[in-house]
């Protein structure tokens, strides 16, 4: 994370196009790809827990979905601030990827009311794992989706397309270092997140067990 | 600095505020889920405790 910092501050040079505000893209665009990452790493789990029943991969499944929440609102406010600067609003109806994104962002958070509506045990489980894959069949509308739309719809910059990346050597090497930050810093926090869910509950068994025999 | 990094850019310093704003938001959003995390592993040291204390009790009776 420190090199992907001082790569942007210190070594990239600015956009020709946006000037200095284009440095928010490196960290926007890994936060965003790093949301979809979590949102499909929660249905891979949720499909794994749908077909094998193990409890743990419910957790495997839920843990992601929430981290990939809080990303998605990172996304959601760095991207708003970006329009600030280079639309002149917070927030365009008019761009395709921008209303895709709030909807799957919309569509993942009502996971969490699904999920807590529910009491805990295997009807949860199921309806949750069914739900994050439903959502995550969402993400291919946002991200290819809007590449089919029309040229006239399409106002938010396209960082790939089919000849590759859309920017020079440094910016390519910038945003790579500071996507393989995000999606270790993500990998990071998922890990220490379902390490502190598994021992809260396996401190609720022993407490059961503990007052059962004192 | 803020003054001199302005004057390069093409949106000046409003660019620049915009910018710090991205990633002070993502340095308080990544410090806030470490606060939180803290608070919960602190919790169950808590209940840890209290079942040492619990199995002690059962021990010693």
């Amino acid at each position: 994370m420190a090199l992907a910092l001082a790569l942007i501050f210190f070594y990239v040079p600015n956009d020709a196009d946006q000037g200095y505000s284009q440095r928010i893209f490196y960290f926007h665009v890994p936060i965003a790809i790093t949301t979809y990452c979590l949102f499909g790493w929660g249905a891979v789990n949720a499909a794994r827990y749908l077909w094998k029943r193990d409890p743990s991969l419910d957790l495997k499944s839920y843990v992601p979905m929430h981290l990939g929440v809080i990303f998605g609102s990172l996304t959601l406010v760095t991207g708003s601030i970006w329009a600030n600067i280079s639309w002149g609003t917070w927030w365009f109806w008019g761009d395709t990827q921008l209303t895709t994104f709030l909807i799957i962002f919309l569509f993942n958070c009502a996971y969490f009311m699904l999920r807590f509506s529910v009491e805990a045990g295997e009807r949860r489980a199921t309806y949750s794992a069914v739900y994050a894959l439903l959502g995550v069949g969402l993400i291919p509308l946002s991200v290819l989706g809007v590449r089919f739309a029309q040229s006239n719809e399409l106002i938010h910059p396209i960082t790939f397309n089919s000849n590759g990346a859309n920017m020079d050597g440094s910016m390519f090497l910038t945003f790579l270092v500071a996507l393989s930050a995000m999606l270790t810093l993500a990998v990071t926090m998922y890990l220490v997140e379902l390490r502190g869910k598994r021992i809260d509950d396996r401190l609720r068994t022993i407490r059961r067990l503990a007052e059962g025999r004192a | 600095m803020i003054a001199e990094l302005a004057a390069k850019s093409v949106y000046g310093e409003f660019a620049v505020k915009s910018v710090a704003a991205v990633y002070g938001l993502a340095w308080i959003v990544t410090l806030a889920y470490v606060a939180i995390l803290n608070a919960k592993f602190a919790r169950l040291e808590r209940q840890l405790d209290e079942i040492a204390s619990l199995m002690e009790a059962a021990a010693d009776a």
